[in-house]
This record gives structure tokens, sequence and C-alpha cells, in this order.
């Protein structure tokens, strides 16, 4: 029995010993803030995060949010059948997240109401700070300090893109700080000039290149800089009238764009369209930064499937937008001496415009888009050819592997042209001729691929000063060489990230308002010629035409000779009417009354 | 089934061994309590047909061999089982099997007389386990305990039940869930105990009895105390037996044709031409889809194969439009299915040894028609065994293993979108069945093609230990656990090739290329004949691509390990008897380890035959390494004056490995006290009837650390990006989320007052618990952080919130002259909870202070607007106008007939403007526009700001409620389970709950395909078709009371008829008992959900695959429920 007691002692014994023992169990599978910041490599491994959130390119999967064709969708470009998808019609009753995800609001292309990054920037900010003195080098820290300050300025650019005035937290703020959570928004030229500060430290202190050309470096920064600042120039200029503000950030764009530029470390030495349906654009001259994808590590997206000729696109590419396409002889359509540049079958349209129609569009009608002019610019030129399928992994489904040019030395060149040319209306140095020359111009005279040049498809004449085509199209309050760069614009981003921003930040977005008949309309058509399919007893009463003078042609089984003109997409009518407080989104419901909760008060976006 | 009648033989032979001389017994029978002579009773030597009945005056006779055991039985009397030694003379007291008055119960480390309990503790009726065709213990608990809450949310085989006990929120980081203990260890498991083992389980509902069982022990203990062999030297063989079929219980009507003109109207309704996605609906293939219906609808079988011309069409715009109505119930549910269940048992005494052997397997096949497999199937399996070394120091060890397999179909390795969301997504005509003898591509066809996956849990534990006595008074007992349990998920992928309903249709020609032409009946014909059509066909192919979801083999292994020890000595003191104390003090610990890898490989090479071996693509693999301990002290006290003042005192002191260190350790104190009131010499007039009278009070305290182990610490979890350079994936680690370093255990503090009453000789019984539960110290996100915060709110003990509760059983049981018996259970039990700490929110949406858990804000209805509650103009049509409300927003509405009406537009977006038969609601603020405020229950003014909104419901059960009723005579024996829950609201989401959910993919069920709002049907429940675009909170489906989902029900939820054969009879064969029964499980539930296809006990998203966001959060989306009826033998040797 003895035994028995000292056995139990014992083990009483053993276990009051090792009591803490017993509970110090911390977890296994995860660093902590307190012992991950230990070298460069944490720092890396830190900034790794921020890249799919703001190099989306073709996103992921079924991930649409930033991504080229499918997630750009709504702007003046495009028409649907039915009505027009709008704007919303009042404020929602939520419009805040606090996730890491990429999400955004489509009518506004831009971040929702999260701060989410902003504090992931700060803290970066933060912990680099810490690391300063004995963990890695001045150099290293400058670098690093550069990339969390790059990314916090891209990130307020958004914000301040979709709300106008928001918060400005330049550090992580603690969960006492009632008062700073709280505050009101502030103004949008105090945050951008932030942004401002951001951007030029992070020009000067960024590497010329960090291990690959695919991470984050100076190039790629000045790139998105360029865009940026671009952005928020034009705005203070045709919103606030503020022409100090606007020359300080365009001259900041057009510095980080000359940078780039005169790096000379890119060309325009690819063809249009291989810039978006390449396997590989590692050695493409003109790409800054691209996304990569492939099927064996299991990262591949969907924007080629909906280029592929079989899925549908709606809405669809208008008339307005194939009509601003200028013609291969450097003229708007309307002044054009090209044979046939007046006709606006797609055929003609292909034959006599620039190059990128062709690269863009299919080119013959196409049922699977809404107004039968169909974009298959983000798919190679094999992928077409197997329509309606089937197709094989890389041109269906979610399993596409084309890469994705992130940022590309044509939008800097642009960038950097558009800065210059209202820097110039605001007392700066007049364009020349050569401003001309290294940008629009380069660009008109990238090379052709073979298809292209087997259809007869000419390079554009270049742009010359000299010679401004005066386009009876142009709006009076835009001057003949900015009215030509926005054009070039349109021309080159087609359901690429620009043209919602574009023409917010023009102040334009009247030409939402779809009053131009052109922007409801496909291009011309000679059904009975060029689409007979359609010409069957379920399209009477459905199937229409416009006529060049407005007439419309209502297909009725008899009529199928007078079915030839401008396409209109069945039962398309317009979006419903908006104000000019649609330029900003609204907060939330929620967040206000969480506000008046507290005793604080978030002030609604103006017309809200 | 072999095996088992093998053992049974055997053992048959071993017990008739033991037949040798004769001699002869005799005595008397009484029953104990009154101690009056039982005359009838019936005497049998075992294993024999010898057998005789008692005299009129009780009295006996028999001769028997040497070495016999008497068996001695009487209806309504627990069988006793005696050993005729040398003596001649036996007199026995039989006990009435329906006895309570001394019942031990098992509390925590031990036992105690029911009489004298002063915690809320609850020992279920064992009988409502027997003869149920149950796959586990947790289901058969359901309604049989007040205060213990069981709900079965679906039919998926080999699921657990959400059991609770008080309340359905313990605290919103930790569990709210009981700690589930077999002898005094803890099991990850209810479904692993096998039903036949248990001798009888306790739950421990307050703090008083709980504590004792320290930090896993918050939210209440189900005790579970396992057979471990006999009291008396006998062997005892008992087998059940139990064949059931089940089919699904709630009727599962989709709505076909009626849902099609609710697609059409929805889009109409909108200037569309067409809705859907793959197939289509337009205004002239719904006017054809009709006539199929009058020409086809009783011709056209399930499985008949899908016609073009006849059942489908393309259309000009090379849409497909469908005609041809499927019915998802034909394709996914199979009526009927088998499951078996089979136990057998040893247990007996042999001189100072006790042993208990079981053995137990049950096979339990699914409803899903499609799946190649749909069964799971569990083998128990547990030895006990105890000796006595010396006489006071017994030794004993036991193990128990356990084997759980569900084998099903694996069709997607998504839990948010699995074959059944795409079953009440579709609409009707969406084809299920083939095509030119191929399958079509459909949710069947994928369940149909799928590999079977399986999951399987193996769980063994040896324990062993000793209770010693060193002197009379004082006990040491000394138990260690250890516990391992498997899991392996094995996940065989394929992919799927049929005819691709998703995408376009081709051209069908003949052999020579030549396009085929068919006439609307789908029969071929000439291409000139009247009414031929080009014919169109499916393509035929492997629509799922290389490495996708599911062309992938995916493996799991967990192991998981506990090691338990408890430790504790006891010691009683009686002074005179009138002072009896107890004393324990004692330790536990508990720690557990858990690891776990998985791997995969994409594009497999054999569909077949998916191996890791026989695939080529991506390999992946991931793992995770986890651990946790506990430590305990405790002591408790009791103390008994008399036998009728009881007093208890508890006191732990826990640590965890859970908390930063200076946190890791508490104190937790509790009492509890009794008066057995009729035990006072001043009560005796009421002897007569009232037979026992206590009332009962308990305070204590339990620290709860059921929360993830890191919440203090500012975690970055590292995985892969989907940014690659130079074909690799980046590698990245995570923002560090806002953390409270000072984080500690929740502290749940129960108050409990209740008394047991007896009366009328102990026939009747009544108990009743009024509680307070405290959850204080709540680790809750610190309230009050908006989103310019930039990450959630850091997680502390910032809120408190409290569960008032009653409990009420009542019991009754009578025993007629005639032999006729009855007996009778109900049970009762509500329990509220609210948040009574939580910063300063006012918000309705948030945790404000006074909350009730689980209310609904909605709207309240006043009905559909009808025609003419609006203007028209000239042409007839409804005139759009603007207004403006008081704020100073503009809504662009119809113009109303009356002026006075309220407005709506702040409810509308897009392309919705309410008009005839939209929803109207009631302006309960009076101020003409209907709007949430700014959903504030007091805004800075102290008003309320919550604008028309009201609370509408509560989505936790309330007013749960059992009854078991039964009866016995002459062998015969009946009893009817009946429970329910008295209130409950849900608001609903997805196809079966909201009207419209999604009306362009299709899916409704007929309730509200043939109740909608027409010009025609002005009096329908549901309004105006109009496409919800998946929105269950916008337009008409503004959270309110028409459409709130009324999840009150009552359920039959058992009936059994049994028949117990004669003992005479049946000792012939060497058998105590034999049972037969037949049972009917979950048959008839009565509930107020008017038809939609949804089970009064779901809950929206939980599925035991994922148990927040199971398909998407739609409500009733998922396998169904299931019924079954049974029958079974019970044997006992």
């Amino acid at each position: 029995m003895k035994k028995i007691i000292i056995v139990l002692l014992t083990a009483v014994t053993l276990v009051f010993s090792s009591c803490e023992d017993y509970l110090d169990k911390p977890s296994l599978t995860t660093m902590n803030d307190d012992n991950y910041w230990t070298s460069e490599n944490s720092l890396r491994l830190f900034a790794n995060g921020f890249y799919s959130n703001y190099f989306v390119g073709y996103n992921s999967s079924w991930g649409v949010d930033y991504a080229s064709l499918r997630g750009y969708t709504f702007s003046d470009d495009l028409a649907s059948s039915g009505k027009q998808g709008g704007f919303e019609t009042q404020a929602p009753s939520s419009r805040a997240a606090t996730s890491e995800t990429a999400a955004w609001l489509s009518t506004y292309t831009g971040s929702t109401w999260n701060f989410a990054w902003v504090r992931k920037s700060n803290l970066f900010i933060e912990r680099i700070d810490q690391m300063k003195d004995d963990k890695i080098t001045a150099e290293a820290y400058k670098h690093w300090s550069a990339v969390a300050r790059f990314f916090r300025g891209y990130e307020y650019s958004r914000l301040v893109s979709v709300f106008g005035n928001v918060p400005y937290y330049d550090k992580v703020l603690l969960d006492t700080e009632i008062d700073l959570m709280y505050k009101d928004r502030d103004d949008r030229t105090m945050v951008m000039d932030k942004v401002y500060d951001d951007f030029v430290y992070a020009l000067d202190n960024m590497r010329l290149s960090d291990e690959s050309a695919q991470y984050l470096n100076k190039y790629i920064a000045a790139s998105f800089i360029s865009r940026l600042m671009l952005f928020e120039g034009t705005w203070q200029k045709y919103h606030l009238n503020n022409n100090e503000k606007a020359a300080k950030y365009l001259n900041l764009a057009a510095t980080a764009a000359q940078f780039v530029i005169d790096s000379k470390k890119y060309s325009f030495a690819s063809d249009f369209r291989s810039l978006f349906g390449s396997e590989d654009l590692s050695g493409n001259k003109e790409v800054i930064l691209f996304r990569q994808y492939d099927a064996a590590i299991g990262v591949t997206h969907h924007i080629a499937s909906y280029s592929n000729g079989y899925e549908s696109q709606s809405p669809g590419p208008n008339l307005k937008l194939a009509k601003s396409f200028i013609c291969n002889d450097g003229k708007p359509y309307k002044l054009s001496t090209v044979e046939n540049a007046g006709k606006l079958n797609i055929k003609s349209v292909v034959a006599t415009r620039d190059p990128r129609f062709e690269a863009t569009f299919w080119d013959s009608p196409k049922k699977e888009s809404a107004t039968l002019l169909y974009a298959c610019k983000f798919i190679d030129r094999e992928g077409v050819k197997l329509y309606p399928g089937p197709y094989p992994a890389k041109y269906g489904s979610n399993t596409n592997t084309n890469d994705a040019p992130v940022i590309r030395l044509a939008e800097v060149v642009l960038n950097w042209i558009e800065a210059k040319a209202e820097l110039a209306t605001l007392g700066g140095t007049p364009v020349a001729q050569a401003d001309i020359d290294a940008s629009i111009n380069a660009i008109r005279n990238r090379p052709l691929d073979a298809t292209a040049t087997a259809k007869g498809i000419k390079k554009t004449a270049p742009l010359s000063l000299a010679a401004l085509p005066d386009d009876p199209e142009r709006d009076a309050d835009v001057p003949a060489l900015i009215w030509e760069i926005r054009r070039e614009r349109r021309m080159e981003f087609v359901f690429e990230h620009s043209r919602l921003l574009d023409i917010k930040r023009w102040k334009k977005i009247n030409y939402m308002t779809n009053t131009d008949p052109d922007n409801l309309l496909g291009l011309w058509v000679d059904f009975q010629a060029e689409y007979p399919e359609w010409l069957v007893k379920a399209k009477e009463g459905k199937l229409k035409v416009k006529k060049e003078d407005g007439t419309i042609v209502t297909y009725n089984a008899t009529n199928k000779a007078d079915m030839v003109g401008y396409y209109i997409p069945e039962n398309v009518s317009n979006r419903d009417a908006f104000t000019e407080r649609v330029y900003l989104a609204p907060v939330g419901n929620t967040q206000i009354s969480e506000y008046i909760d507290k005793g604080f008060t978030l002030t609604q976006t103006p017309g809200w | 089934m072999k095996k088992t009648l093998a053992i049974l033989l055997f053992l048959g032979l071993f017990v008739q061994m033991a037949t040798a001389q004769k001699r002869s017994v005799s005595g008397e029978i009484r029953e104990k309590k009154t101690s009056e002579l039982l005359p009838g009773v019936t005497v049998l030597e075992k294993g024999t047909s010898n057998g005789t009945v008692t005299s009129t005056d009780g009295q006996y006779q028999i001769s028997v061999s040497e070495g016999a055991t008497l068996v001695i039985s009487y209806v309504g009397m627990t069988t006793q089982k005696i050993k005729v030694g040398s003596v001649s003379t036996i007199n026995v007291n039989l006990e009435s099997a329906y006895e309570e008055l001394d019942e031990i119960v098992a509390v925590g480390y031990g036992t105690q007389k029911k009489t004298n309990l002063t915690g809320a503790v609850a020992s279920v009726d064992m009988k409502v386990l027997d003869s149920r065709p149950i796959p586990d213990v947790g289901r058969g608990l359901q309604g049989t305990t007040p205060g213990l809450s069981v709900v079965v949310p679906s039919g998926e085989i080999g699921s657990d039940p959400i059991m609770k006990i008080r309340g359905q929120l313990g605290s919103m980081q930790g569990r709210s869930s009981p700690l589930i203990l077999m002898d005094n260890v803890e099991i990850p498991s209810i479904q692993m105990v096998n039903p036949d083992d248990i001798e009888s389980i306790s739950v421990l509902k307050d703090a008083a009895s709980a504590s004792i069982y320290g930090a896993k022990a918050a939210f209440g203990v189900i005790l579970i105390t396992t057979k471990k062999g006999a009291k008396t030297e006998s062997v005892n063989v008992t087998y059940s037996g139990n064949l059931a079929f089940q089919n699904i219980s709630k009727k599962m009507e989709m709505a076909e044709l009626d849902g099609l003109e609710y697609t059409t109207l929805a889009f109409e309704r909108v200037g569309g031409v067409v809705a859907g996605a793959f197939w289509q609906m337009t205004r002239e293939g719904y006017d054809k889809a009709k006539i199929w219906q009058e020409t086809y609808g009783d011709v056209v079988k399930p499985n008949d194969p899908m016609l073009y011309g006849r059942d489908w069409y393309v259309d000009a715009s090379n849409r497909k439009i469908g005609l041809r109505t499927y019915d998802p119930y034909d394709y996914m549910v199979n009526e009927w299915t088998p499951t078996q269940t089979h136990n057998v048992s040893v247990n007996g005494k042999s001189g100072k040894t006790e042993y208990n052997v079981a053995f137990g397997y049950l096979d339990q096949t699914g409803l899903i028609k499609p799946s190649k497999t749909d069964d799971f199937q569990r083998y128990n399996g547990s030895v006990r065994l105890g000796t006595y070394i010396t006489d006071n120091l017994k030794v004993y060890a036991g193990s128990m293993y356990s084997k759980r397999n569900k084998s099903y179909a694996y069709a997607t390795s998504s839990t948010t979108a699995d074959p059944w969301l795409y079953i009440y997504r579709w609409g009707p005509t969406y084809p299920m069945t083939t095509e030119d003898g191929d399958p079509l591509r459909s949710p069947a066809y994928e369940m149909s093609a799928a590999n079977t996956a399986n999951q399987e849990t193996n769980y063994l534990s040896m324990n062993g230990g000793l209770n010693y006595s060193p002197t009379k008074d004082w006990k040491i007992n000394f138990d260690y656990t250890h516990a391992n349990q498997e899991y392996m998920e094995k996940n065989p992928g394929t992919r799927y090739t049929a005819r691709d309903t998703w995408s376009a249709a081709v051209a069908r020609n003949d052999v020579d290329g030549n396009r085929i032409y068919v006439n609307n009946a789908g029969e071929e014909v000439p291409s000139t004949a009247e009414g031929a059509m080009p014919a169109y066909q499916l393509v035929m192919k492997t629509y799922t691509s290389v490495g996708a979801n599911p062309d992938h083999v995916y493996q799991i292994a967990q192991n998981m390990q506990w090691n338990t020890i408890n430790l504790n000595t006891t010691y009683d003191l009686n002074f005179d008897d009138v002072h009896k104390f107890n004393f324990m003090l004692g330790m536990n610990s508990v720690s557990m380890t858990s690891t776990s890898n998985w791997s995969q490989i994409t594009q497999l090479v054999d569909y077949e035959n998916p191996q890791f071996n026989l695939a080529y693509g991506t390999q992946t693999a991931g793992g995770n390494e986890y651990w946790e301990s506990q430590l305990g002290f405790f002591g408790r006290m009791n103390y008994n004056f008399k036998e009728r003042y009881l007093l208890e005192a508890n006191l732990r002191y826990d640590g965890t490995s859970k908390f930063p260190t200076d946190l890791k350790w508490r104190w937790f104190p509790s009492f509890s006290a009794g008066w057995r009131v009729n035990e006072e010499s001043w009560m005796d007039w009421s002897e007569s009837w009232l037979d026992a009278l206590k009332f009962r009070g308990s305070w204590g305290t339990i620290g709860d650390q059921s929360v993830p182990g890191s919440l203090y610490v500012p975690t970055m979890s590292g995985s892969m990006t989907s940014w690659m350079i130079s074909n690799a994936k980046l590698y990245q680690f995570g923002t560090p989320g806002a953390v409270s370093t000072s984080v500690t255990w929740q502290d749940i503090t129960t108050l409990d007052l209740g008394f047991d009453a007896r009366f009328l000789k102990n026939e009747l019984g009544l108990g009743f618990d009024w509680f307070q539960r405290d959850t204080k110290n709540m680790i809750v996100p610190l309230e009050g952080i908006p989103a310019t915060f930039g990450t959630g709110a850091p997680q502390s003990n910032y809120g408190s919130l409290r569960t008032n509760g009653i409990e009420v059983q009542v019991d009754y049981v009578h025993r007629f002259k005639n032999g006729l018996g009855i007996n009778m259970v109900a049970t009762f039990s509500d329990a509220v909870t609210e948040i009574t700490e939580y910063g300063t929110t006012q918000s309705i949406d948030s945790w404000y202070v006074g909350k009730t858990y689980g209310e609904i804000w909605g709207y309240e209805t006043d009905r559909l607007y009808q025609k003419e509650d609006f203007e028209y103009g000239g042409d007839g049509k409804l005139q759009k106008v603007e207004v403006t409300d008081p704020k100073g927003t503009k809504y662009t509405v119809y113009k109303q007939a009356d002026p006075n009406s309220p407005t709506q537009g702040r409810l509308q977006s897009g392309n919705f403007l309410f008009g005839p038969g939209d929803v109207k609601f009631k302006d309960l603020n009076g101020d003409g526009v209907i709007d949430p405020g700014n959903r504030l229950l007091t805004n800075a003014n102290g008003e309320a700001d919550y604008g028309d909104l009201k609370v509408i419901g509560n989505s936790t059960p309330r007013y749960q409620y059992g009854l078991r009723a039964g009866a016995d005579f002459k062998g015969i024996d009946f009893s009817v389970f009946i429970q329910g829950v008295g209130k409950r609201d849900v608001w609903g989401n997805g196809f079966l709950a909201i009207p419209g959910f999604n009306s362009s993919d299709g899916a409704m069920p007929q309730a509200i395909a043939g109740d909608f709002w027409r010009e025609d049907r002005t009096g329908a429940f549901y309004p105006a078709p109009y496409n919800q675009a998946g929105s269950n909170t916008s337009l008409n489906m503004q959270v309110q009371t028409r459409y709130l989902l009324n999840m009150a029900y009552t359920r039959i939820q058992n009936i059994t008829l049994g028949y117990s054969l004669p003992m005479s009879v049946i000792s012939k064969v060497n058998i105590s008992k034999a049972r037969f029964y037949v049972s009917l499980e979950n048959f008839f539930t009565f509930d107020k959900l008017g038809g939609l296809p949804i089970d009064p006990e779901v809950i929206s998203g939980y599925s035991m695959w994922n148990s927040s966001y199971y398909n998407m959060g739609r409500t009733g989306i998922g396998v169904p429920t299931y019924k079954s009826a049974s029958f079974g033998l019970q044997l006992n040797f």
C-alpha cells in the first residue's frame, strides 16, 4: 500500500513541478509581430502580400475586380442590349470592409471604403523604421521604405479617386485613438499632397532593380506614379480649378514618366495583340510589369475565354468607340481620304482604321456581342480560330494562361504627353513635335503582326503638330492636341483600366448620358450580306437597324433587303438619368450612423 | 451477422455447462418499498424451462440444480438474478422498474443519491434510448431533458447533432456546447459511444454541479457512465438489433411550369426579353412549355431521353430554350434506404473481478440517389475489467474503440457550392436525364459520376486506474487515460464527361454529315416536312478542365492525442449520523496535441482509380500542428445535517495554456444547498401524499477558456499568393491583426433555484429550476471600431451577457391492479439571452446593451399593394413622380392614389419601383416615409432612430418541450415521444425561402410559384414577380413580418410498439428477455412553413462540411432530413 501512495505522491509532485511548462504552449504554426521582423527577407515576404492587390492584371480564376475586359465594363465605350447599367441611385446601406481581398466598386473602378491597405502600408513603414538601426542596411532601409510609401500613396490615390475627401492616416491606429478613427474626411488636396510626398520619396529612394525585373522597382513605381499623378493633376484642373496643385501633380507625372522613357529600357518592339495574348511577356520590351500565369502552378485566369468569340460580351463596344478610332492616314474618319473610311461596317472599319482596331476586334459581326462588335483583344491569334469551340484549357473556362501586362510603356508615354500638354495650358513649356514623336508616333509605329499584314492593315500616319486634325466631333472646350491625346488613349486602352477614370478626371461624365445616339448603336450592318442567320422568324419584330437618316427598320420577314443600317442592340434603352454627384461615391448609411452613434460626424459625399 | 450468431451460440453453451445435482429452494417475495408480499411472481431456473410462480401470499418453492441461478421477474419490476449458494431459503425484495426515489446519480467524480442532490443535475431516463432507430445517442437525447437542446439541422448521415445546455449562446468566441465526458474523460464526439454501453447519463447544468470539471465545463456537462460489470455473481449476455428504412421526411415540391411563369413575368416586368444562364426562358419558350405540359406532362417519364424539337429548341439568338420540366426529387432522392444496427454485450462478475465487453455495429444508407455509395458505418468495441487485489484496492482498466466511416460522392471540393446548391438553383427546364444515351451535365449526373470519398475516424482510448481505501472512510482514486484519434479523409476526384448542358448546342447531323430535321414531337422527318426544323444536340465532352476541381486526388490525415489524469481523494466524516461530511481534494490535467497534413495531386490518369501514383499534375501539400493544455486543482466539501440540510462547496484553481502567462491562473468558487422539507417533523401531516420535497439553490462561477489560443498574439500567417515570378508563387506573411494583450478567462456564473417533489407514493414527480447564467468578461471584439481602423477590432474580455431560463419536468408512473402500467414524462424549458455589457453602441445591428440574442429587426408588413393604390396616366400606365423625404432626399416612385400614403422610395434601387403586387409596409413612426432611420436604438438626442423598424422575431429556439408517454400490458408495450419547439423565427436566404431570389436561375418551391401576386390573383401570399438577383434583404424582401419563416414545430419523434415474450416461453431456450418492436422515428412533423421544402430544424449555412457558410448560407439547401420505420429485437441471456 505504501508503494501506491508513493507512486501517487510522485505523480502529483511531477505534475506540480512542471506546471508552468505544462501550460506554455505558444502557436506552432505562425510567426507574430514580435518575432517576425528580423531581416531584409522579412520585408520582402511582407511586401509580396501587396502584389495581387495592386498589380491585378487579369486577376485569377473567376475574379473580375480590376481585371481587363471582365472588370472594366462600365464606360461610354460600351452598350448592352436592354437597359444600360446605371449608376447607383442612392447611398448603399453599408460600404465598408476590412478584408485584404482586392475588392472594388465596379461603377467607380476603385476601392470600397476599406482602410485595411492603409493600415498595412503604415504598419510596414513603422516596422521598417524599427529595423533601421540594427537589422538592415541603410540602402535596404531606403528601398523598402520607398516600397511601403509607394503602396500607401497608391492606396490613397485609389480611395481619393472613388470618394474624394477621405480621412488621412500616416500611422497604425491604436484601438484607443477614438478621435482619430472617427475623424471626418480630410480635404482631398491635403491627402494628395501627402501622396505626392510619398511618391517623391519613392522615386528618390527605390532601387533601380531588385533581384528580378518583376519585383517592384523604380521604373515600375514611376510608371504608376505617372498614372496616378496625371489623374489628380487633371482632376485638380478640371474639377477644382486649382491650377497650382494641378501643375504640381502634373509635373510629377511628367517627371516620373520621363524617367522611365529616358532609361531607354523599354521600347515599342511588340505588335499590339502580343501585349495581351502572349503566353510569356518576359521578353516583351514594351511591358514594364506583367503578371504571370501558369497552369502547372495553378494560377490561371478567365480573361482570354471571354475574348474567344464564343463567350458573350454584354455590354459590347459601341459605334461611338469605333468612330473615335483614327484612320490610317492619321485623320478622323470624317476628314479621312482613305478609301471606304466613311463606311462604318465592321469590315471597312477594320481595313481603314488604326491597326489597333483590327487587333482589338473581331472582323465581322458576331451575335456573341450585344452590339455585334466583339473584342478579342485579350487572346492570341490562334485562340479565336477555334470558334465555336471546343477550346483547350488555355482558351476556355478559368484556366487561361496568357500573361497580363500590368503596366506598359504605351501608358507611360501617353501619361507623359498628356501631362505635358496640360502643363502647357497652365503656362508650361509648349509641347514639341519631338514629344509627339516620342509618344503618340512611337506607339503608332509599333510593328504589325503577320495576321494584320496579311489583311493589308497599315500603320497609322504620324501625328503632326503642324497639321493637327480639326475633328468635327471634338468638344468645343478641348484643344485639338489634347483631343488627339485623349483619342490615342481611347484607342489604346479599350477594355483596360482607364476609360471611366479618364472621363471622370476630364469632367466628362456626361459622355455616360448617351446623348449621342452613337453610344447605343452597333456598327453598320447589312444583314442579308453579313448575317443572314438572323433573318428568321424568331427575330421578327425584334431585329432592328437604324438608317443614316434616323429611320428605324424592324425586321418583319418581308424586308430582308432593307435590313441594312446601324445595328440597334435588342431592346436597347438609355441608362437612368444621373447627376454630377456620381463623380464620387457615397459612403454607406451604416458608416454615417456609426459615427452618429459615437457622437461624431462622417460627412456624406456631396450630392448623396 | 454470422459472427454475432457464433458468439451467441458459444455463450449459450457456456451457460449450459453448469447443470448438475438437484436441490430445493424456497422463500418469499416482497415489494421492496412497501414490503407487501407479491403473488404471481415468476421464479425460473436460469437456462431451463424449470419454473414456478409465487402463491397468493407470495411464497414459492422450486427444485433446482446445484449451482443454479434463479431469475425472478414480475411485470413492472426489475428482474433479479440470484445465484443459489448453499442456503435453502432465498427471500427477495423486488424493486419497481420505475423507482426514482433512491436513484443514484453520477455527479462530478462520484455519485450522489438523487434525493441529496443540491445542484441542477438531470439524469436521463435511459428508456428514451431504447428501441429507437437512431444512429447516435445525441439524437436520442432530443427533448428528453429540460435545458438540454439538441438540434439535427440536416439529413447528413454521420453528422453530429448540435447540443447546447441552457440557452443557445454561452459566449461569442468560446464554444457554447457542453463538455461530453465518458467516465470523467472528455470524448470528441458523442457519436463514438455505443448506446448499449451506457449505464447512465447525467446532465450537469449549473455551475455548482459542473464546476468540479473546471475549464471546459462552463456550458454544462453531459456525463456518460459506462457499464463496468455486474453487481452480483453472474454472466449476462444481451443482444439488440434493429433494421430501419429511411425516407425523406418532408415533401420536396419544386416548381415546374408555374416557376417558368414566375421567371417570365419577372423579366417582362423590367422590359427584359429573356432570362437564364445556359438554359434560357423567353415568352415564346414559356408558351411552348405550357403546350409541352399539356401534351407530354403525363406521358414523358423522368428517365426518358431528352429529344430536340419536343423537349427543347435553339432559337435564332442561339439560345437554348427548355420546354420539358424535370423534378429534382426524381433524380436525387432514394426512397426507403436501409439501416441496420447490432449490439452485443457480455457483462458479469466472477469472484473479485467484474467485466463488461461490448460490440456494436451500425450501417446506415443515406438518401442520395445518384451517388455510387452513400453510407455511414460505425463499429464499437469496448472492454472494461476491474478486480479487487485486496479488499481495499481495486485496480481497473478499460479500452474503447470506435471507428466511423462515411462514404459519399465526391463531386467537388467546394463546400459553398456543392450539387445541392445547383439542384436548388437551376430552374425546372434544366435537363437531368440523357440525350442519345449519353448523360447530361447536371448535379445529379456529377454525383453519379463522382468517385466515392470517405472520412474515417478511428478513436482508441486506453484507460487505467485504481481505487484505494486506506481506511473505511478514506478513498483515493487515480485514473489515467490516453486517447488517440486518427482522422483520414480521401477525396478521389474525377473529370466529368457528358453532353454539356452549359455550352451552346451544335448542329445534329447524320453519319453522312447531313443535317437532321425533326418535328415538334422530336421525331426525325424530311427537311421538307411540315414543321420540320433543323436539329441540334448538345456537345459530348469532358467539360471539367485538366487539373481543375475535382480532377485531383486529395488526402488528409490528422492525429489527435489526449492525455488525461484525474486524481482525487475523498474522506467521509460522520458524527452520530447527524452531521455527515464528505471532503474531496483533487486535480485533473488534460493535454491535447494535434497534427495533420494533407496533400493533393491534380491531373488524374485513371478516373476509375484515382491514386497519388496515378496523377501527374500539380502537387500541393500542407499541414498543421496544434497543442493546448489545462490543469486544475479542486476541493469539494459536502455537509449533510440529518438528511435535511444539505450543503456543498467547491473551489477550483484553474490554469490554461491559452492566455498570457500572468493571466493563465484563476480561482473559481461555487456553492449549493438543499433543504429536504419533507424530512422536517412538522411536515408529518403531509406524509400520506407527499413523498419528497426539496428546495435547492446554487451559485457558482466557472472559468471558460474554450477560445483560440492566440487571441492575444498578433500572429502573422504565411501563405502562397497567386502572384508569380519566374514560375513560382510568391510567399507572403499577412498583416498582423490588432490584439489586446490582456485576454483572460471568461467567467460563467450561474445562479440556480429549484425544487423537486414527489407525490402519491412516488408515482408523480415534479421538478422545477429557474436559472440565471451570466457570461462576464466575455471575449468579444472591442465595440465601436469603424472601418477606418483598418482591421477587425481587437478581442478581449469586453462584454457580458445574461441568460435567464426555466426548466420543468413532470413524471408519472402507475401500475393498475390488472397489470396495466402507464408512464409519462413531460419536459419544458425556455431560455432567453440578453446582452448586458458591450460598449456604448446604440446600433440595432450591433450588440447594444439590452439586446436579446437572436432578435430580428424588420418592417411590419401591411399588405400587398393593389392596382387601385396607384394613379394611372392617360395611357393607362403607372406614372412616375419625384418625391422628397423629410431629410431632403429625392426618390422617383409610382404615383399613389392616396397622396398621404407613405412613400417607400428609400427601399427602392435600380429599376425596381414599388407597384401593384409589391409589398406595402407600415409606417410605424408615422412620418410618411418607410425607412430604417439610422438604425440606432437612440440617437445623440436620446430619440428613437430606427425609423419604421421593430423587433419582429427571434432566431433562437424558445419553449422547447418533450413528452414521452408509454403503457405496457402483459408483455405489450407502447410508447409515443413527442418533441417540439414553441417559437423560432428565421429570416430566410436563398431560393427556397425568398421569392424571386434569382428568378433568372429559375429554381423555386411550388409553394411560391403557385401563390404569387397576379392581376387575377390579388389575394396571393407572395408579391409580384421580380428578380431579387441574389439579395434576401432588399426591395420586396426587406426583412419583415409577412415572410419571416415560422420555424416552430411539433414532431412525433418516435412511436414504438413492442412485445416481450413471456418468461415461461423463452426460458426454455435459455433466454431471460426477448422483445420485438416496431418503431417509427421522426414520422410526423407539424410545422408552419406553408409547404416550403424546408425542415423546421434547419440552420442556414450549417452543415458537417461547413458550419457557417455551407452552400452560401442558403436556407434549407442541403441533404434533406429523413424519417424511418424500423423493427427490432432485444434478447437477454
